[in-house]
């Protein structure tokens, strides 16, 4: 949706305010990303007890550092891109967990997910399938290298484009899809590899 | 079709269509039945997770957070604190360090520190005095008492006595 030219120049008001020290100014701000940043630390962290915290933090981080925008992205891309760096400093401190629920799944069990999930998810799978399907994915993503994680979340989890993933994380287009096409294969190869581990140790 | 092909192609379609010639090769490979199905495994995965709804930001969240920024912003923080007790240690450190090094230039006596040309001589002439009390002999001449009025007594010389 386009924004309107009065909304563009309202958003440029509250954040010359903001420079200048002024944080009701910021409140504004705040109403019209919040859904946003709340998304985008939900698709990145994964865990619901921790996004408010987070995204709280988020917009600190970003009220100290709002001197530093010089209006060459949007506030949107800015601020995402603050978000971004922040959940991956705190997921840096997590360890990824070694266990999934699908692991504990019988084959049968396991064959039936992956033909369920052929179809669309809504429809194919019930709800304890699609807990153990989101888990599995999001162990995925933990274990992956951080810089898979950050483009295959943005990507695959909050439908950026190309170009604002580029934007985002300070690359060029043409980067971000040679990077998207390495972080899917070396997913599907830790799959491959998680999934031979289990089957040793289910042997 | 090589293996290797045919899940470069897997990865880049994603999303789209399966061409024939992969399909057919994914019925005859074992191995890249499995990589497909992996792939449409975790695939599934990331459309659960697109489509979950994220928590809403509870109700006041943007004005807590003002109220929070604005007492932040009128009261010195504690970075601030110790930034400025930082800042003062170091002027006075830098004082401190120049007085050091301007005692250490000038000279041990001075108009400032020693004692005055002056107050050197006294001082030598009080000495001197000094040892001649102890050693019972006096160079200074020295006046017999008299009455007042009376006037004083000739000094003759040692060699015309």
């Amino acid at each position: 949706m386009e924004k309107s030219e009065a909304q563009v120049a309202d958003e440029i008001q509250w954040i010359k305010r903001a420079q200048q020290g002024e944080a009701e100014a910021f409140g504004p701000l705040v109403q019209k990303h919040q859904h946003r940043v709340f998304s985008l630390v939900y698709h990145l962290v994964r865990r619901r007890d921790e996004v408010e915290d987070l995204a709280q933090e988020i917009f600190i981080k970003a009220f100290r550092a709002i001197r530093s925008y010089n209006f060459q992205s949007s506030f949107a891309t800015w601020l995402s891109r603050i978000a971004t760096n922040h959940c991956y400093d705190y997921l840096r401190h997590e360890r990824a967990s070694r266990v999934s629920f699908y692991w504990q799944m019988g084959e049968n069990s396991q064959q039936e997910l992956e033909t369920n999930a052929e179809s669309q998810p809504e429809q194919g799978l019930d709800h304890e399938e699609q807990i153990v399907l989101k888990d599995l994915v999001s162990k995925l993503l933990d274990r992956a290298p951080e810089d898979d994680r950050k483009i295959l979340a943005l990507k695959e989890l909050q439908d950026y484009s190309v170009e604002e993933i580029a934007e985002v994380l300070r690359l060029k287009p043409t980067t971000v899809k040679v990077r998207l096409h390495r972080a899917r294969k070396r997913m599907l190869k830790d799959l491959r590899r998680w999934r031979e581990e289990n089957e040793g140790h289910a042997m | 079709m090589r293996c290797d092909d045919v899940r470069d192609q897997l990865d880049d379609l994603w999303e789209g269509e399966v061409p024939g010639a992969v399909r057919q090769h994914i019925t005859q490979c074992a191995g890249c039945a499995r990589y497909h199905r992996d792939l449409r495994l975790v695939r599934a995965g990331f459309r659960l997770w697109k489509y979950e709804e994220a928590p809403e930001p509870s109700l006041g969240f943007a004005e807590r957070l003002v109220r929070q920024l604005s007492a932040m912003s009128k009261g010195p923080s504690v970075t601030d604190f110790f930034e400025r007790v930082g800042r003062r240690f170091v002027y006075a450190t830098l004082v401190l360090t120049f007085l050091a090094l301007l005692a250490l230039a000038l000279p041990p006596t001075g108009p400032v520190r020693g004692l005055s040309a002056a107050d050197i001589q006294i001082s030598t002439q009080e000495a001197s005095l000094a040892y001649s009390d102890l050693m019972g002999e006096s160079n200074i001449q020295e006046f017999p008492e008299q009455a007042p009025g009376e006037a004083p007594a000739p000094t003759v010389p040692n060699e015309a006595k």
